[in-house]
């Protein structure tokens, strides 16, 4: 008895030192529960009071992430790792949430629906999924982070699909629903299978602890490999590389465009970093699973690249193309990961921030003209660009970007991971990693077809219908102009935005 | 700023401008064009007096003159140490004569499209954009710098063709696209590849400067294009050999050499008359300019191990070029095909490694620069009229329209490569050096010589035949009444433009010394850079 009081103010002890530590994801919590109350009472009477809530709580919680730089610290039992890293990728995150808050509640506007002030507090509680992924190493905490961030995912997927003003895209709302949680929860099961095998093989449940990597070391070969890809399972759903990319599509296509845009950008950083660790960590022993590891994501990255751009080729849906993109560009992301070198994350950090930009500003021009001309096909953007020379030339140059070509942001950083993922094979000498960085140059050719089937209906092609100017009143149009600047503006002054990640 | 600045970004400003006046002040546009790039004639041409023709080029910033070098990105990358890129520009004589010629055929692009009327704003916006690129890339002397250029070139030249072009544009557009972008991705890895194998002496970190890549003593040893200790082989074929194919191919597509020239009949055939003159004038020129600034001068060692290969691409490209534009109905196709041809001589003189051949090579390129862009011109006169440009379809003209068959005899001539005209020198100089290569021993065979004349051969079989087919014999054509009213003779507009293009011709073809004095010291540095490996 006595004992068990001294370990209880311990315990009261470690958990009140830690609770600073985790102040910038208590500010979201408390922000989540404030926009539900705000969505009950406040809504009624000022309607953006929900989204003023989520504002203020990702403002605020950002300022507190951002105090914490230049200290690692840890936090509940090293639960909680705070380090540069952590911080930078929750600034990303947080960042793009605010394009991504205005973006949903410009649809909502479009859309007519109200009193669905709910959709912003799932966002914060996706967002403390993504914030804790990002801060531990400890597969529990990664475990729940995932779990947090998959079921606010799922909901927000479905959350419009009762919208009975349009059947059909209501109908391909839920059915997106359906894939993305029974994928999902697949995967989620399957990772906990290989978590739980990997618990049993080390008693140890952090990833970068040195018990955890001698019981994987001394664990019989075959079965610490299947736990091993079976924990990969999991990365890779919320990744979305091949062969777990087969959600992405539909769901990027059925679910309402900014939540599209949440989907294919944030939970990608979030399970980048994670991914990143769990790399950095295993590779930098010289056992075998550090090989596997290795060998798995030069594989799946050579494939993810392919898989995306070449199915990408025959799509003729702006919204599936884009999702088919996003799978290249996490073939992309995953070279990205293959070539940071340990405790330097400039070019991680600057390859994803920059490609959250472009598909922001993709997905917000798609949005925009979704509301415009009722359509995300292709097809229907035919003749537009004469009447709409600013959307399209934004719409082109994020294209550019996306593609990777200068004078924008995205060619620097596809130069910063090429530079990397050279020097890496200069040392190494793997002939595998010369396949990746021929696959990387080979595919940015290979998306210039598709990406360049913008220009070409817009520019190109003559529309049936007479020539019309889009009414340029929406967060959208702003929003997507804001990101094209700054692919520019990033592009010719990379300093600008590398400079942020190296202080 | 820089004068050399100011060529680049005067078109930049006029982009701006033309895209900020609103439409109805659209026929300013073209007025704003043609001020912008006589103005850039006219700088490019001071520059051309002022130059030091003493000045040896090539490999050291001594060499250059007018040079600008301020320091642009710095960007930590950790432990890859420091991305060090300059703004770094200069010209020496084998790029100030280049960049002469692209001002002059912007200037006469600008001059044939005068009476564009399909959108004017975005056409000639889009004209001054590629004009900043191409500026830029005839003068950058950062790698980097240089790739920018040369990528932002295309995105105006694909909306160029795309938007304004003939029935098939699209399929043209992409394919001129996806051409340039193959070579040009794989480049970008060379590029890489070269800057963590290059040390700047002066700072210790990796850089991107050229001429510090021209230079063996900035190699890091045993790094991945080293010149010492480099075992490095990727399927089995040395590192810097698998560069420099890499950088070769990405150039020669530009070139074009045969069996990559399949884009170029596509993109003439497809683009508006003043997008195929810059295709022809300058975008071609730039093929060979990055054979020789880049190929050439950063890996010497192995462009002498692979010039007999070299040589004859330039031949294939010189006969079949030649024998296709033979077999050739649509007159801007037999053009486009005479391009190849003559684009090969360019190859062979090159190939030479002689300071003859290579002279000629770089006089060839300025030559065929005019008088290319001078024939497609000759082509959009006739097409502007009766919007048809296959040779049968035309008999007699010459009756029909005097003057025209006139310039269009002179262009023919001096394009076959008649003495007193500028190809003639070019190509004579390039079978001359091809001939001395045996004896200087750079690899090239004598065969090599022969078989170019055969190219000047056939180019006077199809020229002087498409000459006999439209322009003399009973007046006939094919639109009967109609096309006999519209095709009226050469306008003043026109004759402004043409008259000079051709003067021009006679003139280097009397006194070639107007290029080769300027040229002569850069040639020989690049020769003596060479010969250590011969």
């Amino acid at each position: 008895m006595e004992g068990l009081t001294t370990q209880i103010s311990t315990l009261l002890d470690q958990i009140m030192v830690s609770i600073p530590v985790f102040k910038p994801e208590l500010i979201l919590i408390t922000a989540f529960i404030g926009s539900i109350f705000a969505s009950l009472f406040i809504d009624q009477r000022w309607k953006h009071g929900s989204l003023s809530f989520a504002i203020a709580g990702i403002v605020l919680s950002a300022y507190y992430v951002y105090t914490q730089l230049g200290q690692t610290q840890t936090g509940f039992f090293g639960m909680l790792q705070i380090d540069t890293l952590s911080v930078y990728a929750r600034l990303i995150i947080l960042g793009l949430l605010l394009p991504i808050l205005l973006l949903i509640q410009q649809y909502t506007k479009d859309n007519g629906i109200k009193n669905l002030g709910e959709i912003y507090s799932i966002l914060l509680a996706a967002t403390i999924g993504m914030n804790l992924l990002t801060i531990s190493t400890n597969w529990l905490m990664v475990f729940i982070g995932i779990e947090t961030l998959s079921i606010s995912s799922y909901i927000l997927v479905g959350y419009f699909s009762e919208n009975k003003k349009n059947v059909e895209t209501a109908k391909l709302q839920s059915e997106a629903t359906m894939k993305y949680v029974l994928f999902g929860s697949v995967c989620a099961a399957v990772m906990l299978y290989g978590l739980s095998l990997i618990y049993g093989f080390t008693g140890n449940l952090d990833f970068t602890s040195t018990a955890h990597i001698q019981g994987l070391i001394v664990a019989p070969k075959v079965m610490s490999s299947i736990a091993i890809l079976f924990v990969f399972v999991g990365i890779g759903f919320k990744l979305g590389f091949v062969p777990f990319h087969l959600w992405t599509p539909d769901v990027y296509q059925g679910a309402p465009t900014p939540i599209t845009t949440f989907l294919s950008t944030v939970p990608k950083v979030a399970a980048l970093i994670l991914f990143q660790r769990l790399f950095e960590s295993w590779t930098s022993t010289l056992f075998y699973f550090g090989e596997l590891t290795m060998l798995f994501i030069t594989v799946v990255g050579i494939v993810t690249m392919l898989v995306g751009n070449l199915i990408a080729l025959r799509q003729s849906d702006a919204k599936r193309m884009m999702a088919y993109s996003s799978i290249g560009h996490t073939g992309f992301l995953l070279m990205a990961i293959i070539s940071s070198a340990s405790a330097d994350y400039t070019t991680l950090l600057f390859y994803v921030s920059v490609y959250a930009i472009m598909t922001i500003g993709v997905f917000a021009i798609i949005q925009f003209l979704e509301k415009n001309i009722g359509s995300t096909e292709l097809v229907a953007y035919s003749g537009l660009g004469k009447s709409n020379p600013v959307l399209f030339t934004v719409f082109t140059l994020l294209g550019i970007a996306l593609i990777g070509l200068p004078p924008t942001a995205g060619f620097i950083g596809k130069l910063l991971v090429f530079t990397a993922t050279f020097d890496l094979y200069q040392h190494t000498k793997d002939i595998p990693i010369l396949l990746l960085l021929i696959t990387g140059a080979l595919t940015s050719v290979i998306s210039l077809f598709y990406y360049f089937k913008i220009p070409l209906f817009a520019f190109l092609r003559k529309g049936e219908s007479t020539e019309r100017t889009l009414p340029i009143n929406s967060v959208a149009y702003f929003i997507a102009v804001v990101c094209g600047i700054a692919m520019l503006l990033y592009g010719l002054f990379p300093n600008l935005l590398s400079g942020l990640f190296s202080q | 700023m820089g004068l050399l600045s100011l060529l680049i970004f005067l078109p930049l400003a006029a982009t701006l401008l033309i895209l900020l006046l609103p439409a109805n002040l659209q026929k300013s546009y073209r007025y704003i064009a043609l001020g912008i790039t006589l103005t850039q004639f006219f700088i490019a041409g001071s520059l051309y007096l002022q130059f030091d023709q003493s000045a040896a080029g090539i490999n050291t910033v001594e060499g250059y003159q007018f040079v600008e070098q301020i320091p642009w990105i710095r960007l930590s990358l950790g432990s890859l140490g420091q991305l060090e890129i300059d703004y770094f520009l200069g010209v020496d004589g084998v790029s100030l004569p280049l960049l002469l010629l692209c001002a002059f055929v912007m200037l006469m692009a600008v001059g044939a499209s005068w009476n564009t009327s399909k959108s004017p704003k975005g056409y000639f916006a889009l004209i001054m954009l590629l004009n900043m690129a191409v500026m830029g890339i005839f003068t950058a002397l950062d790698f980097f710098l240089f790739y920018i250029f040369y990528e932002v070139m295309l995105l105006p030249l694909y909306f160029l063709i795309g938007i304004w072009g003939g029935a098939n544009r699209e399929y043209a557009a992409i394919k001129f696209f996806i051409y340039t972008l193959f070579g040009s991705v794989f480049m970008l890895l060379i590029i890489v590849g070269l800057y963590f194998s290059v040390i700047n002496p002066e700072t210790g970190a990796h850089t991107f400067n050229m001429l510090h890549m021209m230079n063996p003593d900035n190699y890091v040893d045993g790094s991945f294009f080293a010149y010492l200790n480099n075992y490095n082989e990727v399927l089995g074929i040395p590192a810097r050999m698998i560069g420099f194919i890499v950088l070769f191919i990405a150039f020669a597509i530009k070139i074009p050499i045969v069996p990559l020239h399949t884009w170029l009949p596509d993109a003439h055939v497809e683009a508006p008359t003043p997008v195929s003159i810059i295709l022809a004038g300058i975008l071609l020129k730039i093929g060979g300019y990055g054979i020789i600034r880049v190929c050439y001068s950063i890996f010497p060692d192995m462009t002498v191990d692979a010039n007999w290969w070299l040589g004859l691409i330039g031949i294939i490209s010189i006969l079949y070029g030649a024998l296709n534009a033979l077999a050739q109905t649509d007159l801007k196709r037999l053009i486009a095909y005479s391009s190849v041809s003559h684009m090969g001589f360019v190859l062979l003189g090159l190939a030479s490694m002689t300071a003859e051949g290579m002279a000629g090579a770089v006089f060839q390129m300025i030559s065929h620069g005019f008088l290319s862009a001078a024939l497609f011109f000759l082509v959009g006169v006739i097409y502007d009229r009766v919007h048809d440009r296959y040779i049968y379809n035309f008999r007699g003209l010459a009756s029909l329209m005097p003057a025209y068959t006139g310039f269009v005899a002179v262009a023919f001539f001096a394009s076959l490569g008649l003495p007193g005209f500028s190809a003639f020198i070019g190509e004579a100089f390039v079978i001359i050096g091809t001939f001395n290569a045996e004896s200087v021993g750079t690899g090239i065979p004598r065969w090599m010589a022969i078989a170019g004349s055969l190219g000047i051969l056939l180019s006077a079989v199809y020229f002087l035949w498409t000459l006999q087919r439209m322009f003399f014999g009973q007046t006939r054509v094919k639109g009967g009444e109609e096309w006999l009213t519209a095709l009226k003779d050469v306008t003043i507009r026109e004759r402004i433009v043409l008259f000079p293009t051709l003067a021009l011709a006679l003139l280097l073809g009397v006194m070639p010394s107007l290029v080769f004095d300027t040229l002569n010291s850069s040639v020989l540095n690049l020769v003596s850079l060479l010969s250590p490996y011969f």
